[in-house]
């Protein structure tokens, strides 16, 4: 402890150091009579709050005494003494000194260790409460002690006795005959013993509801059993039949023990079951139930007395030797397999009859350890927290959730784990030949809890444990070699009696899910932006739509091992055990590197009534994928080649793991192997690879058919399709089709950028200028929105049904090179933008064959006052009916903005300014909102554009996030950019998807991943690789997004290390127009408004929330809910509509966009146009018109309109998509009648007539009462809408 | 103000919509206010309150007709400034509308709805080059709902009759028909946005020349030439910063930093920091060693009252 005695020493020092000072600097002051503030100004400068107090109570000490001349050295040594004891509260004694550097050097940081002390108390049992458990403890030790024996007899017939008792005796498989030659027997335990966590006082509480189990170790008496017990399940046998008695008899009414018992498997594995005696609540002495402990009774056996020879048991022997003859009664299995099975190694089984013996040992090299580690006690209940908030451990009952497979009752393993980072291993014999790391140095003993909680993540997120077998030091070296562990076993982690194998029974996909969370984890505590204590301890991470890529429900009920194994089932205790381990490994091969994790999940056991002998196992279990974006789509599986090696077994190995879809396939680079095809016909569909592998392996191995595996994949990816009715004209009759997609939008958009630039290349009749630049700025050009891309050639047009003709306008930027010919006038450029569109349109025109080419020459509500407005774009209609738009970037334009709004406009900006009303003009209003567009439209779409881009390249789930994501908001009547209609644009939500797959660096790695495949590049990062599960994260987010509460926003760190260029605004732009509350930072973005600023507001933002919330129920409910795939993800997308006031229906017949719809039928989409009648000769134009309107949407103009004209009256919100209704809701504020005024902005009408009239008798109010005319704007709205809206439907309150 | 209902002095017209909804305008005659000269002859004009927002001139004219003949219709909203007033106070500033008006109506008679006209300070001296609009077809403008608008009718006598008539029963709108509305209303606005090529060019180009010509006109006018010095009343010349070479209208000379001019703060150059040795003296590394450990110390109850708090509020439980 070097460092404690540096900081004492200069603590001591420093006082000494500072009673001198303080002599002199009074003396001195007395001499130059220099006011005491000039003097501290050095201290004061390098902390001023902190020494403002300290200086206080030292000068006004002197201060006072000063005037007198008299004693300085009484006066000194009062003031001294004063300041001491003034200072004592604020100066650290060397205690403190020493907690907050142990705080902060040992921990991550000073809050993190004193949360850490927080959280500890509320996870282990309260001390006050233990009492009454003590003293039950001791009842039931008298009570054990004293139980008479049993004479020896059949087990069939001493079951028999105790089934009068309704005590059913949990015989494990296989089960006693009456041809059994031993017998079973009671005798008073030799030993009872309080072990494992609550002896050792590490107890932590479980999930939910589970309570702190004591374990209670009652030895079962040497003289009970034989050398030859440890054979075919004989000690099991008497073990279930000894814990059978001792539940008997304290089930007993006449015990005197007023508990409940029941029994409880753990893993259900009927081998290991054990006594619960949880207490009723009674109030008496020994009632224990505010403890909300209950205690577990588990049989041992005294390693050193039984007469079990231990080398039995070792994990390469064969324990199971049954006889054709004693098995053929209850099973159904061959005589062959039988005689198979009773040469193997029965490893499972010697592991569950050791794990008897151990009990006691792991409590006292518990014990030891803590004694020398100060920090494994927290240690060990900060990674149980852990491991318990990620669904490793009892997940407290069957219907309070689930877990992870492999980790019930698995405590002495975590404590293993620590006791093996602080100790170090058992060396083995083979030593390097397992492992690259060779021998692992044990930690130091004296690290603290983080520390030491840190080293098992780290172990947990590195260690192989597949290949890397693990030795907890043990005292006496290794009992069995360490071989033949290796090879019966998947994983390794012997325990320090150097017997069980603790990993036993894991499967080898859980453990690379831990590996996988401990590494998310560490990343959480690495990136110091946030605090991770909630997340890493406080937040429950068990969600299975957050944490899987893909989450795929079966039912196992029907499943039958197609290779039904005997043995299995016999080593691993039950049937359903060894389905279960077969699905584990079936599917670890089946999907190989596809994944980088596999999770089964399932409830972990809960109790069973004593009457009850094997333990009810749960069908439903829960099979989560984790994807590894580099292999998860892979089209093609390649074999062994049957050719080259001489190897039929592999190939035959293959050919029975595939069956018919192994076929031999000859490769491109000529070799010839058998490999597994899966065929796709779409994108889409390629996600949904692994998923199908899935449900193909459990049929073919298991015999379950489709409808016992659910997934909800497709219901999804409906969401992002066009309906097959308009689709399959784009395929074509013929299978030519037209070429549709984002491949092809970007061909089409490669194309017009080359005929662009062409044109300024042409020799003859250039452009006047050259164009540098031609950026893309549109969702369908990098890859997310929500429809593929689709074009809309004249004869497409002519088949297709009105509401189906939509033509999406794709936008680009074009960037001239600079020049000084621009007018310096901002009006002025607007013209000469529209001379250079029409130029180019002309041209474009002449140069390229089916091109048509327009101006537009305003915007789209036409409502253009401004001249100043940047409007003009150039619209072109390919031939084969790709629609782009393209505006005209000049950057000229800020400057002279940026001078209206800073009122530098004239020549001599600081001569005369203008008083402030006149700033507020109408021309300094335009300047603002054209500056605003034109840091939106020129400076960030395109680079916004390119990080999107880039995301969608590296990171494959990113685009279909995003596609989810926009439909999300869109189907909740939300979406709709900065110009739309709607409230939440689409690059905020691009920003919000981006956050789970960025992190700080994430290009520098993705870049340094492209070079180098096999570093650590975009397979290891931690990042969504379904898009369902990008969706469930952002959904997750959403619900609890406090933009209220903190009000900075969050921070996406979308731009790496990118320069960033001066896209700065003035502040007064984003101030007097910013509505919106969400503020998504980037680098490029400080402020965090640029996709924000026009909504969502307080009211909508609060909506998402509550529709989140809600999404996020569905998304909960979806894995248990009964009702069908399709039917599920549609209710996510479902709106809602009670909560608007009034609902305008649309007529569905006009809308171009009708196709698009969420809950669209196709029938419906082709026959509206028949039946409908037209009311005049206008829509019927409009509606059957062959004439191609590219972005015409007038239920979108309409809805933006309404949104405008009515903006202080009431809210509009509409799906972008196709939506065919409106819905509306009043302003509330606007439902009490309010003071007559001129300028209102809402229709009124007056309160009725007789308030009227007391109204104005009444003084105090001058003015008049109006209420909002409900009746008059919705018949404006008929009005406004007249053609689109069909009807009006008011909610009533 | 007879039978009609009246509140706050405004008489209030019912419209009705249609069997089920009414609207109501309120009028009132208009006054011209003491502060500013609004150019609204006061005898004849109206002025009317929560107009609908899809009205356009032909309407109010419409339904107006039964007092007089509507010369004028003048929406508010369309002013340039929009002022936020109250009460009779509304109707002020105003007045360049009306001029601008009168231009437009050159052009174009029936448009006060005109959506994209391109406006231009007339200038009477020179003949300035014409500037040929964009063609353009009625069209409806839609306003924000509750607006205001001044009526002026022909004669004085129209407002009496307005007045003395009695409005409670309600009228129908007279939605005129020659400007579209609903899905007409955004099929004419979508054709009309994209109009011919030639008519583009033709326009862009009259603008270009009318800018070219105004650009000239300024500049024959401006006080100041190239090189000469700027004086103003009180006889100081200013001293600005210079283009490329020091020469720019107002006599530049390259003196004031360009941060000075927009800022007008002068460089931070001379404010350098004034150094001062901190760990000079042993008493001053004693000092700053007990400072930083009382800091510690600070911190670490600041950490502390901070997770008290999260404590507080029950943020510790995990499950």
């Amino acid at each position: 402890m070097v460092w404690l005695c540096q900081i004492s020493f200069s603590f001591t020092s420093m006082t000494a150091e500072r009673k001198r000072k303080r002599e002199e600097s009074l003396s001195s002051r007395k001499l130059k009579k220099l006011p005491p503030a000039i003097e501290n100004d050095d201290i004061s400068a390098q902390d001023t709050y902190e020494s403002s107090d300290m200086q206080e109570d030292e000068w006004s000490n002197a201060e006072s005494d000063n005037g007198e001349d008299a004693d300085w050295g009484g006066i000194s040594y009062e003031a001294e003494k004063s300041v001491r004891s003034g200072k004592r509260s604020t100066k650290p004694t060397g205690e403190e000194i020493r907690a907050i550097k142990d705080a902060t050097d040992l921990f991550r940081s000073n809050t993190f260790k004193l949360q850490i002390d927080v959280l500890l108390p509320n996870i282990q049992p309260k001390t006050k409460r233990k009492p009454p458990l003590e003293r039950f403890l001791l009842s039931l030790y008298t009570f054990l002690s004293g139980l008479s024996d049993v004479p020896p007899k059949h087990p069939l017939e001493a079951a028999r006795n105790l089934l009068k008792e309704g005590v059913s005796v949990p015989f494990p498989t296989p089960l006693p005959t009456e041809e059994t030659q031993w017998k079973v027997a009671f005798a008073s335990p030799s030993d009872i013993t309080v072990v494992g966590s609550w002896a050792n006082k590490t107890s932590v509480k479980g999930q939910g509801r589970s309570s702190f189990g004591v374990d209670l170790a009652v030895e079962m008496p040497s003289s009970l059993f034989q050398e030859k017990d440890y054979l075919n399940g004989r000690f099991f046998h008497k073990k279930a039949f000894y814990l059978a008695t001792i539940a008997a008899a304290i089930a007993n009414p006449n015990s005197g023990l007023n508990v409940d018992v029941s029994y409880i498997s753990t893993n259900d594995d009927p081998r290991l079951t054990k006594l619960i005696l949880e207490p009723k609540a009674d109030g008496s002495s020994t009632d224990f139930t505010k403890l909300n402990a209950r205690i577990n009774i588990i049989p041992t056996i005294s390693p050193t007395e039984s007469p079990i020879p231990l080398h039995r048991l070792s994990p390469a022997h064969a324990n199971m030797r049954i006889t054709p003859e004693s098995a053929s009664a209850s099973s159904s299995f061959s005589d062959k397999q039988i005689k198979d099975s009773s040469n193997l190694p029965s490893p499972m089984y010697n592991n569950a009859l050791l794990t008897s013996f151990v009990p006691k040992s792991y409590l006292l090299s518990v014990h030891a350890i803590q004694q020398i580690a100060p920090g494994f006690k927290d240690a060990l209940a900060l990674i149980r927290v852990w491991a318990n908030q990620r669904g490793y451990g009892e997940s407290g009952g069957q219907a309070a959730g689930i877990s992870v497979r492999g980790f019930d009752g698995k405590g002495p393993w975590w404590a293993a784990l620590l006791m093996y980072l602080i100790l170090g291993e058992e060396p083995t014999s083979a030593g390097g030949k397992f492992g690259v790391h060779g021998k692992r140095k044990p930690l130091g003993k004296g690290l603290s809890s983080y520390q030491l909680f840190r080293a098992a993540l780290d172990f947990l997120a590195n260690h192989d444990f597949e290949n890397e077998p693990v030795f907890v030091k043990a005292e006496g070296g290794h009992r069995y070699t360490p071989d033949e562990y290796s090879s019966n076993h998947d994983m390794v982690f012997v325990d320090s009696s150097s017997t069980v194998n603790l990993l036993a029974g894991v499967p080898t996909g859980s453990m690379k899910l831990l590996g996988n969370d401990a590494r998310r984890t560490l990343e959480t505590l690495d990136d110091s932006s946030t605090d991770p204590f909630p997340e890493v301890f406080l937040v429950d991470h068990r969600d299975l739509q957050t944490r899987f890529d893909v989450v795929i429900n079966v039912d196992l009920s029907k499943a039958k091992s197609r290779k039904s194994n005997f043995h299995q089932t016999l080593d691993l205790g039950s049937a359903s055990n060894a389905i279960l381990s077969s699905v584990s490994s079936v599917l670890t091969q089946a999907l190989g590197n596809r994944v980088q994790a596999i999770g089964i999940l399932h409830p972990t056991p809960s109790t069973r009534p004593l009457s009850q002998a094997h333990p009810l196992t749960s069908h439903i279990i829960h099979i989560g994928l984790i994807y590894n974006p580099l292999h998860a789509w892979r089209q093609v599986d390649h074999g062994p080649n049957p050719a080259s090696g001489p190897d039929p077994v592999s190939v035959k190995k293959f050919r029975d793991f595939w069956g018919d879809k192994a076929e031999l396939r000859r490769f491109k680079d000529g070799s010839i192997v058998e490999s597994v095809v899966w065929d796709v016909k779409t994108v889409d569909e390629k996600t949904l690879i692994p998923r199908r592998i899935v449900a193909f392996v459990l049929e073919r191995h298991f015999g379950i058919g489709e409808e016992a595996v659910r997934g909800w994949q497709e219901g999804f990816d409906r969401m992002l399709r066009l309906p097959e009715s308009v689709s399959r004209y784009y395929v074509g009759a013929d299978g030519a089709g037209v070429g549709v997609g984002f491949k092809a939008a970007l061909g089409a958009f490669d194309s017009v950028v080359k005929a662009i630039k062409a044109l300024s290349a042409d020799e003859g009749n250039a452009l006047p200028l050259s164009v540098m630049n031609i950026s893309p700025t549109s969702e369908s050009l990098r890859y997310t929105s929500v429809f593929s891309p689709v074009p809309l050639p004249d004869s497409i047009a002519s088949v297709l049904p009105a509401n189906a003709r939509y033509l999406n306008p794709t936008e680009f930027v074009i960037e001239f090179e600079r020049s000084s010919r621009w007018p310096d006038d901002l009006k002025a450029i607007q013209k000469v933008k529209l001379a250079f569109l029409e130029k180019l349109a002309r041209d474009l025109m002449g140069t390229v064959k089916g091109l048509r080419a327009t101006v537009i020459a305003g915007d789209v509500e036409g409502m253009d006052e401004s001249e100043i407005r940047d409007v003009a774009r150039l619209e072109v209609i390919t031939e084969e009916g790709w629609a782009f738009v393209g505006r005209i970037w000049h950057d000229r334009e800020a400057v002279l903005l940026d001078r209206v709004i800073n009122d530098t406009a004239s020549t001599l900006p600081h001569v005369a300014h203008k008083d402030k009303s006149q700033r507020q003009g109408r021309n300094y209003h335009s300047a603002i909102q054209a500056r605003e567009a034109y840091t939106r439209l020129y400076l960030h779409a395109p680079m916004h554009h390119r990080a999107i881009a880039k995301l969608c390249h590296h990171f494959p789930a990113f685009a279909g996030t995003v596609r989810i994501a926009k439909r999300w908001f869109a189907a909740h009547w939300l979406l709709g950019g900065t110009d739309g209609a709607g409230y939440v644009s689409e690059e905020a939500v691009e920003l919000l998807c981006a956050m789970f797959f960025v992190k700080r660096g994430w290009e520098a790695e993705v870049d340094r991943g492209d070079e180098d495949k096999d570093v650590r590049g975009v397979e290891q990062m931690v990042v969504p690789g379904s898009k369902e599960r990008g969706f469930a994260l952002l959904i997750q987010f959403l619900k609890d997004w406090k933009w209220d509460v903190r009000g900075e926003g969050i921070l996406v760190p979308l731009y790496g290390s990118s320069t960033v260029p001066n896209s700065k605004q003035p502040k007064a732009v984003a101030a007097s127009i910013s509505t919106g509350v969400w503020k998504i930072r980037t680098a490029m973005d400080e402020e965090g408004g640029i996709w924000t600023m026009f909504g969502p507001d307080a009211i909508v933002a609060r909506r998402v929330r509550a529709l989140a919330q809600a999404t996020w129920k569905c998304l909960k409910e979806m894995e248990t809910s009964a009702s069908s795939e399709k039917g599920v993800v549609l209710s996510i997308f479902d709106h809602p509509t009670d909560d608007y006031d009034v609902i305008i229906d649309l007529d569905r017949a006009l809308l171009p966009r009708y196709h698009q719809n969420v809950s669209l039928t196709a029938s419906q989409l082709l026959q509206i146009p028949r039946r409908k009648q037209f009311s005049n000769d206008d829509e019927l134009a409009a509606a059957s018109s062959r004439e191609i309107r590219p972005g015409f949407d007038p239920a979108m103009l309409v809805c933006r309109d309404l949104k405008r004209i009515y903006q202080d009256t009431f809210r509009i919100f509409h799906d972008c998509f196709g939506g065919d209704r409106f819905g509306i809701v009043w302003d509330p504020s606007l439902k009490q009648p309010r003071p007559f005024r001129v300028l209102g902005g809402f229709s009124f009408s007056a309160e009725s007539q007789d308030k009227q009239v007391t109204g104005k008798v009444d003084k105090g109010s001058k003015r008049d009462m109006v209420v909002l005319n409900e009746q008059g704007v919705l018949g404006e709205l008929e009005r406004l809408g007249r053609g689109i809206v069909s009807g009006i439907t008011i909610h009533a309150r | 103000m007879s039978s009609s209902t009246s509140i706050s002095g405004f008489t209030q017209i019912s419209i009705s919509y249609s069997s089920s909804s009414t609207h109501y305008i309120f009028a009132r005659a208009h006054i011209s206010s003491k502060k500013s000269t609004s150019s609204w002859p006061s005898g004849r004009t109206l002025f009317l309150v929560n107009v609908p927002p899809d009205a356009t001139e032909r309407d109010i004219i419409l339904l107006l007709k039964p007092y007089g003949t509507v010369e004028k219709v003048i929406f508010d909203s369309d002013s340039p400034i929009q002022g936020e007033e109250d009460g009779a106070n509304s109707d002020s500033e105003a007045e360049e509308v009306e001029e601008q008006e009168e231009v437009q109506h050159d052009n174009d008679d029936i448009d006060a709805t005109q959506p994209r006209k391109r406006r231009k300070l007339t200038t009477k001296k020179l003949e300035p080059p014409k500037v040929f609009p964009l063609p353009s077809i009625p069209l409806r403008k839609l306003r924000k709902t509750g607006q205001t608008a001044h009526v002026i009718f022909l004669d004085t006598s129209s407002v009496d009759r307005f007045f003395s008539a009695s409005h409670a029963k309600p009228r129908p709108w007279p939605s005129s028909s020659e400007e579209p509305s609903g899905l007409s209303h955004y099929l004419a606005l979508y054709d009309s946005l994209r109009p011919p090529l030639d008519a583009v060019r033709q326009h862009a180009n009259s603008a270009m020349d009318l800018y070219e010509f105004e650009l000239a006109k300024s500049k024959r006018e401006s006080k100041y030439k190239k090189g000469e010095a700027i004086v103003d009343e009180d006889g100081f010349t200013l001293v600005t910063r210079g283009g490329a070479y020091g020469r720019t209208v107002g006599g530049g000379v390259a003196v004031a930093t360009k941060k000075f001019q927009e800022t007008g703060e002068t460089s931070e150059r001379n404010k350098k920091p004034k150094k001062e040795k901190t760990s000079f003296y042993a008493f001053q590394k004693a000092e700053k060693q007990r400072d930083e450990l009382i800091q510690l110390k600070k911190n670490w109850e600041l950490d502390k009252a901070k997770v008290e708090k999260l404590k507080a509020s029950r943020k510790f439980k995990p499950y």
